[in-house]
């Protein structure tokens, strides 16, 4: 019986509605009280395992909502092959739970077989770009499938990088012909470490290509020369990243909207008013064209 | 220009061990020096990977306490990174590590309780197999079973030690209320680890161990059964295998006929 359900199931499609991170912590919560989120966004790691809990809860949870996976150890932009293991393990987590969005980064995480297990920066040269281009190609080819890449926050920039972060994430957009996860607190960080306008990050993100957005908070580290942000998903949004929001939703219109916090989790009503505040946003900014 | 290659080569080395001149070089200076832009990356990687074995092994870092376990932590990283991508791989050899550990040579009994939280691990994340029926087991005939193979399930793992860890990973479970006093001389524990619900550890007599371990290992339940009563002479075949069958710990498909 339980078979039959599974195979009925199709991908059903994110709503351009707010959704929250299923998280360990919240797992009973989530699929006993079956909260009114538009959808739910899990890490597609987390579910590489065999069996156990993490893999039931999500089997529980998808019976309820539409299932984004995002990935952060895929190491895209690599020099190394990428990981024929990963895309397997990747590729049944989506035959399995039919996801309505799969995404990764714009950054790698691995060279000569060791990960480090981070989102590290790319220079953003002409031969990144081509590299990197090809590589989502190969992914969505042997996953037969559209993938987002989700823009890094940043804390380095490269003295022989080339091409602006925006300029290189839209290219990378129209050359492998993926879509974008645009990452509005990540803009805020990066714009603000390195004294870029996050104005002229928004305005230059091909619109149609946009398909979700995170938004999370962040750290300030001080140090005597001045502050660095640091994206610690341990927060609420920061009122900064939600000017930045209202406009991204002008600019974009309304789009899956997913409120990302891993640690220091705070209990899931917290998690479902951030929710709820980016879904008014939205139909705000609806109203307004209506 | 360096190529993608040399810049992520320079780049995980400057993590792991330290950022060359060289290297800093193709760090823009920005609104810092390139050693700051660097080493919120350096701080990250670290505190993300700190993090990860503290999950896997929250005993061990009760054991040593948080600064020890910081830096077992930053030593046993550059040493066995990640393989992959995905971080429940990671942290397999922290037991072998902390063996020949200097600094944690006194703790004779720590690479054990690591090694129990290990199997801990891969338990969690294990698969889950059709588990043997008495059915099945009632339908072949008395006389063929010296020949069966048992196989089992895959979230079993079997461990010995000569400390009491089953004793001393209870006493330092965050809500235990008990007595705290453990004596290392108590003397050694074989033990099952097994996912039901949750992950369980079990202890074992002589012989039910030995005949898991020849089970797991491939070997027929008639030489199970001799390396059992080899090790304990009054041990119960029959109940034995009665309890693993209720406790699922064998599995159905898997048994083999020869």
């Amino acid at each position: 019986m339980a078979d039959a359900i599974k195979s009925d199931r199709v991908a059903t499609p994110i709503p351009a509605k707010a959704g929250i991170g299923l998280r360990a912590e919240h797992y009973r919560e989530v699929t006993d009280s079956q909260p009114p989120v538009g959808w739910l966004e899990v890490h597609s790691e987390n579910y590489f395992g065999d069996g156990g809990a993490p893999l039931e809860y999500l089997e529980q949870a998808r019976e309820h909502y539409p299932i984004s996976l995002h990935g952060v150890g895929l190491s895209i932009g690599s020099s190394d092959p990428l990981s024929r293991r990963h895309l397997e393990k990747l590729k049944s987590l989506i035959q399995r739970f039919e996801p309505g969005l799969v995404s990764d980064h714009l950054s790698w995480s691995s060279v000569d077989g060791s990960y480090l297990n981070d989102l590290l920066p790319l220079p953003y040269t002409e031969e990144a770009l081509r590299h990197f281009a090809k590589r989502v190609q190969q992914a969505q080819d042997y996953l037969g499938r559209e993938i987002l890449i989700e823009n890094p926050s940043s804390y380095l920039q490269y003295t022989h990088s080339t091409i602006p972060e925006w300029e290189f994430l839209a290219e990378v957009a129209r050359i492998a012909g993926c879509g974008i996860l645009l990452d509005i607190n990540n803009i805020h960080v990066s714009a603000m470490n390195h004294g870029y306008d996050a104005q002229q990050y928004l305005r230059a993100i091909p619109a149609n290509k946009v398909r979700e957005m995170h938004l999370a908070g962040f750290t300030i580290n001080r140090y005597p020369e001045g502050e660095i942000l640091i994206d610690t998903h341990n927060a609420p949004v920061a009122e900064e990243v939600w000017a930045l929001y209202r406009q991204a939703v002008k600019r974009l219109g309304s789009l899956p909207t997913l409120i990302e916090w891993d640690t220091d989790l705070p209990p899931l009503p917290v998690l479902l008013d951030e929710a709820r505040r980016a879904d008014e946003i939205m139909e705000k900014a609806h109203a307004l064209l209506a | 220009m360096p190529s993608l290659l040399e810049l992520q080569r320079e780049f995980s080395e400057g993590i792991l061990h330290s950022a060359g001149p060289e290297f800093l070089q193709k760090v823009r200076p920005g609104r810092f020096a390139p050693e700051r832009h660097f080493q919120i990356y350096r701080n990250n990687v670290f505190e993300s990977l700190t993090s990860a074995l503290k999950a896997v092994y929250p005993v061990t870092g009760r054991l040593v306490g948080e600064g020890f376990f910081r830096y077992a932590a930053a030593s046993y990283i550059p040493l066995h990174r990640p393989e992959s991508g995905n971080l429940h791989d990671f942290g397999e050899h922290f037991a072998s590590f902390l063996a020949g550990f200097p600094p944690a040579r006194e703790l004779s009994y720590l690479p054990d309780v690591a090694r129990l939280e290990w199997a801990m691990q891969e338990s969690f994340h294990a698969g889950f197999g059709q588990p043997l029926a008495l059915a099945t087991l009632s339908s072949i005939p008395e006389r063929e079973y010296g020949n069966l193979r048992f196989r089992l399930q895959p979230s079993a793992r079997l461990l010995a030690s000569s400390y009491p860890i089953l004793r001393i990973w209870q006493v330092n479970q965050p809500d235990y209320a008990g007595d705290q006093t453990i004596n290392l001389d108590e003397g050694g524990v074989k033990l099952l680890v097994i996912r039901h619900e949750d992950v369980e550890i079990l202890p074992l007599g002589e012989g039910d161990y030995s005949l898991l371990c020849a089970f797991a290992a491939g070997a027929t339940f008639a030489q199970g059964a001799k390396a059992a009563m080899d090790a304990q002479r009054d041990f119960d075949l029959t109940g034995a295998l009665a309890r693993h069958v209720q406790q699922a710990t064998l599995l159905d498909s898997e048994i083999e006929r020869k």
